[in-house]
């Protein structure tokens, strides 16, 4: 009895540590610790936004807070001090760069924050420029100090007024004529990090957002004539007959931004993506298998779609709904099911400078009027923006100090999907703005072909795990962080197999959803998932910048010899073995039938410092003119190895990495050697070229 | 006589001067082989060895032509000077060929011989790189001057654009008045050049006053026959892509394509020819 007692002591004891150890820490289990609800007013006339903010702020650290953060964006567009313009004049090129015009400034002025409860905060308020290089006269983060801290587990109630110039024409939030697209546009608080304290950088030039999840309800009044789409879910309209406005109510929880867009022009259209109609059972079996996931797991729910489009597309709505229901369909199936009712794709109003951008639940795509079907534009940017709503959207990690881990994963992920649901894209060049796609057959290419192409070029300028704001240059940040980050996954799945990435993937959306995960995070899944240590893959490929570089040296086959000159000894003489009886001999043999046998000789080498390690080998294969191959493994640590094989034919040639697993190699061409080298494909150039240069030289003396 | 007699008479003269056709062709054709084999030896070099060269002859992939930009990246501005160079080289020479093309041009009685074909070219050629030295004038004033006139106009426009339509249709407008205005002055000075070989003058200044009077008198019809001859280029342009596009390109197929492009650059000679025959008549039937 008494040790059935102590027995059900134990459990109890068990059960309690279970419950202290999992003891959420106040507000743990929520998914969004601030709450919003903002009523803002656009003035068309003034190009101005009138805005009240109630902000409750949940502290669900350990940590007594002292104060708060927030970002203020549009002070990026207030003048030349910015850390945004200061940014884009040290870039090299213009065009790219943020230059506002006289008269076309931006800005927002906090013109009222208190307590809810009393204590004006404003006093207290300061600007804060704390990334390195310092930009002093920067005024996009802003903060405040509480009279008293605020406790774990409490609230913080704020109540803010601010008003704000809409830039003209600038970077992703703008004005032109009376088009507006709207986004970073409220004082938004940063992120804080439990010991560390608030995460809130400066609006920088190469970078992106962060922010906690929250729960959003913002009231928009606009003129009357003024067509709107938003984050979230509309839920409610209000006209207002004698001002001549109405008020669109949008709602929507666990997200981390709010955007919204307000033009008079807009085609509003509604569909739905009815999962049962896109999804077979057959899809769902196989994406459960390879997930390796119960059936239910996989089941995608409806999901309304909502386009804005202006009138001179409305040509394309079929062609932006088809590729919105691609993404739904292939992200939902593969990394899981998207988690809201609405998901809004705005074409972006003309000169808003706003196209291709992600927001929670809502994102900027861009087409142009005249377009061709063979060109993936605007499939392309609506996959990848829809896809952001899963990295960075739901994975929310922090786009400042680790922009590949959505930039790069989803860059990735919109490639496999264009490539399912579309096939290969021709090359978008036009002439004068004409596709040149309708005239003639452009070449066609996936994504990862034009990433590698372009990654190859910036593996020793940065890492790809370097803070936004860091790199050598724009070029550099969105090659490294895009194209050779998604480079780098698709290596990885070379190397662990797709259904294996398949897994890796999914693992980490579904268990990063509405958290903020960092880089540390995705290898841990890697390792988890795979079951194998692949930490050095990171090292090599992520945080450094070695070049990767494995090749063929040479290959060459000499014919066995049977027979060598010199003096042996034979039954106790000497007896030397001249050419002339060599000759005799190898006569003999050939009467015989004898094989011949040949020794090739392939070397490897390491070309660049980039290597494999851990359990991963480089596989080189030998093939043969009888047809016979052979494969073996180097380790590849040296910078060179010789490998030597004994056939009854000599080697057609030799190639490492002959499953193409390694596409950051920077050199595929010395992957594979012949041994008997063939100009067929360089006929082909030179002759492409031949013609090419004969044409320009016509038209040289065409000009006389 | 009529304008299409005129083109008539041109095509008449320039099918009687095909081995001139072949001479140009020969010309550009030893020309290009000569700028294209140091790049021939160079990706033989580093691509003949490798099974990414069977996959050039597949079609074109970002795959290889990622490696040889990646590659050659260094040797870019030096392969851009090695093309820009003889390209000004190549204009010079045909200041030289122009007098070879017009002269038999005017002496259609005459059998084409490579000897008479070259002794006009040396013949003109001075009288040539005066003319070519005024028309870089003209292109000034008309690209300089008026061209930035009409793009000022046309970015009034675009500036206050509600939609992309006019971007489109501007760009498109302005490069069509552009080319008109190239095929303006490039007519002119055709005119100027084939009147210095019909009166057999060295006055590059004097053809160029009297030529002003005397395409001001007829510009219409002169420009109008100028367009005629360049819309057979563009059509040949057109079939060219059209049926290069339809024809296999592996294996010994390879050598049709060549085939067609050769024939192509040969129909682009013709034309040039064609361009001054047409002139030729033209002045000859106009002249006061």
């Amino acid at each position: 009895m008494k040790k059935k007692k102590s027995y059900i002591k134990f459990l109890f004891f068990i059960l309690t540590l279970s419950i202290i150890g999992s003891a959420p820490l106040p507000g743990e289990e929520r998914i969004s610790n601030v709450r919003y609800e903002i009523w803002v007013e656009l003035d068309d006339q003034n190009k101005m936004l009138h805005g009240k903010e109630n902000i409750t702020w949940h502290n669900n650290t350990r940590d007594d807070v002292q104060d708060m953060w927030f970002h203020l964006y549009y002070n990026a567009f207030k003048n030349e001090k910015s850390t945004t313009i200061q940014e884009s004049k040290e870039e090299w090129f213009g065009e790219f760069g943020i230059e506002i015009k006289e008269g076309r400034w931006g800005w927002v002025d906090v013109t009222s924050i208190k307590l809810a409860d009393g204590p004006d905060l404003k006093p207290t308020m300061e600007f804060i420029t704390q990334d390195k290089p310092v930009h002093p006269g920067d005024q996009t983060v802003m903060r405040v100090c509480f009279p008293e801290p605020a406790k774990p587990g409490e609230e913080v109630h704020l109540q803010l007024e601010f008003e704000s110039k809409i830039p003209r024409s600038v970077h992703r939030s703008s004005y032109y004529q009376n088009s507006y697209f709207i986004a970073q546009w409220f004082p938004k608080p940063g992120v804080y990090e439990e010991g560390k304290g608030w995460n809130c950088h400066e609006y920088h030039l190469n970078s992106e957002f962060y922010a906690d999840f929250a729960e959003f309800t913002v009231h928009i009044t606009v003129p009357e004539d003024f067509k709107v789409g938003a984050s979230g879910k509309q839920i409610k309209t209000v006209p207002d007959d004698e001002k001549k406005t109405v008020t669109y109510t949008y709602y929507q929880e666990n997200i981390h931004d709010f955007a919204w867009t307000a033009d008079p022009d807009f085609i509003k259209v509604e569909r739905n993506f009815i999962a049962d109609k896109e999804v077979s059972l057959e899809e769902y079996e196989e994406v459960a298998r390879m997930l390796q996931l119960p059936l239910e797991e996989v089941k995608l729910p409806d999901v309304k779609m909502i386009l804005l489009i202006e009138p001179e597309h409305k040509r394309q709505i079929d062609r932006h709904f088809k590729a919105l229901r691609m993404a739904i369909k292939y992200y939902g199936l593969w990394y899981g099911p998207y988690p809201y009712e609405t998901v809004t794709m705005v074409d972006p109003p003309f000169r808003t400078r706003s196209g291709g951008m992600e927001y929670p639940t809502f994102f900027t795509a861009g087409t142009r009027i005249l377009t061709s079907k063979k060109v993936l534009s605007p499939e392309g940017v609506i996959v990848h923006e829809f896809g952001h709503g899963y990295w960075y959207g739901l994975c929310a990690n922090n786009e400042f100090e680790e922009a590949w881990l959505d930039e790069g994963i989803n860059s990735y992920s919109d490639g496999k999907v264009l490539a399912v649901a579309y096939g290969p894209s021709a090359i978008p060049m036009s002439f004068k703005r004409i596709p040149l796609s309708w005239f003639c057959k452009l070449p066609e290419y996936y994504n990862y072909e034009l990433e590698r192409a372009a990654a190859i070029n910036v593996v020793e300028l940065d890492p790809i795990t370097t803070v936004s704001w860091k790199f050598h240059d724009r070029g550099s940040y969105g090659l490294n962080v895009y194209d050779r980050a998604s480079v780098c996954l698709h290596t990885l799945e070379g190397l662990v197999g797709e259904e294996m990435m398949l897994r890796i993937l999914r693992t980490f959306q579904m268990r990063f959803r509405y958290k903020h995960p960092q880089t540390q995070d995705f290898i841990d899944v890697v390792n988890e998932v795979t079951g194998r240590d692949l930490s050095w893959f990171f090292e090599e490929l992520f945080f450094g910048t070695l070049n990767f570089d494995y090749g063929i040296s040479s290959v060459a086959s000499k014919e066995k010899k049977k027979y060598v000159r010199g003096v042996f000894d034979v039954d106790g003489r000497k007896e030397e073995i001249t050419s002339k009886r060599i000759k005799k001999m190898e006569k003999e043999d050939k009467k015989s039938d004898d094989k011949k046998y040949y020794v090739t000789e392939v070397k490897v080498r390491r070309f660049g410092e980039a290597r494999v390690r851990g359990d991963t080998v480089m596989k080189l294969k030998v093939v043969f003119e009888d047809g016979s191959e052979e494969v073996i493994n180097w380790r590849g640590q040296e910078r060179w190895k010789k490998f030597t094989f004994e056939k009854p034919a000599k080697a057609k040639y030799a190639q490492i990495d002959p499953d193409n697993i390694w596409l950051v190699d920077s050199n595929l061409t010395n992957n594979s050697l012949k041994r008997k080298p063939s100009r067929k494909g360089i006929f082909k150039v030179a002759t492409e070229l031949l013609f090419l240069i004969q044409n320009y030289l016509q038209c040289a003396a065409s000009l006389i | 006589m009529k304008i299409l007699n005129t083109f008539e008479k041109g095509f008449q003269t320039t099918n009687k001067r095909l081995k001139m056709v072949v001479y140009l062709w020969l010309i550009n054709f030893i020309y290009s082989v000569l700028l294209v084999t140091p790049v021939y030896f160079l990706l033989k070099k580093d691509l003949s060895g490798s099974l990414m060269a069977d996959q050039i002859i597949k079609g074109t992939s970002l795959l290889w032509l990622g490696d040889i930009i990646y590659k050659y990246q260094d040797v870019f501005p030096a392969l851009v000077g090695w093309f820009l160079i003889p390209g000004i080289f190549f204009m010079l020479l045909y200041i030289f060929l122009y007098g070879g093309i017009i002269g038999r041009i005017a002496a259609q009685d005459e059998k084409m011989k490579m000897t008479s074909f070259l002794a006009d070219c040396s013949k003109y050629f001075f009288t040539f790189l005066r003319v070519f030295l005024i028309s870089l004038v003209a292109y000034l004033v008309v690209f300089g001057g008026i061209h930035s006139i009409i793009s000022a106009l046309f970015n009034l426009w675009k500036k206050s654009a509600s939609t992309e339509w006019p971007l489109i249709l501007s760009s498109i407008l302005e490069f069509l008045i552009l080319v008109l205005l190239f095929s303006i002055v490039r007519m002119f000075f055709d005119y100027v050049r084939v009147r210095l070989v019909v009166e057999k003058s060295k006055k590059t200044i004097r053809a160029t006053l009297l030529n002003v009077t005397f395409i001001g008198k007829r510009f219409f019809k002169a420009w109008f026959l100028y367009l005629l001859v360049g819309l057979i280029t563009a059509v040949f342009g057109v079939i060219y892509l059209a049926v290069y596009q339809l024809l296999p390109k592996i294996g010994i197929l390879l050598i049709v394509g060549f085939i067609w492009q050769q024939t192509y650059v040969l129909s682009r000679m013709w034309t040039k020819i064609l361009f001054y025959s047409t002139e030729y008549h033209f002045l000859n039937f106009h002249k006061e």
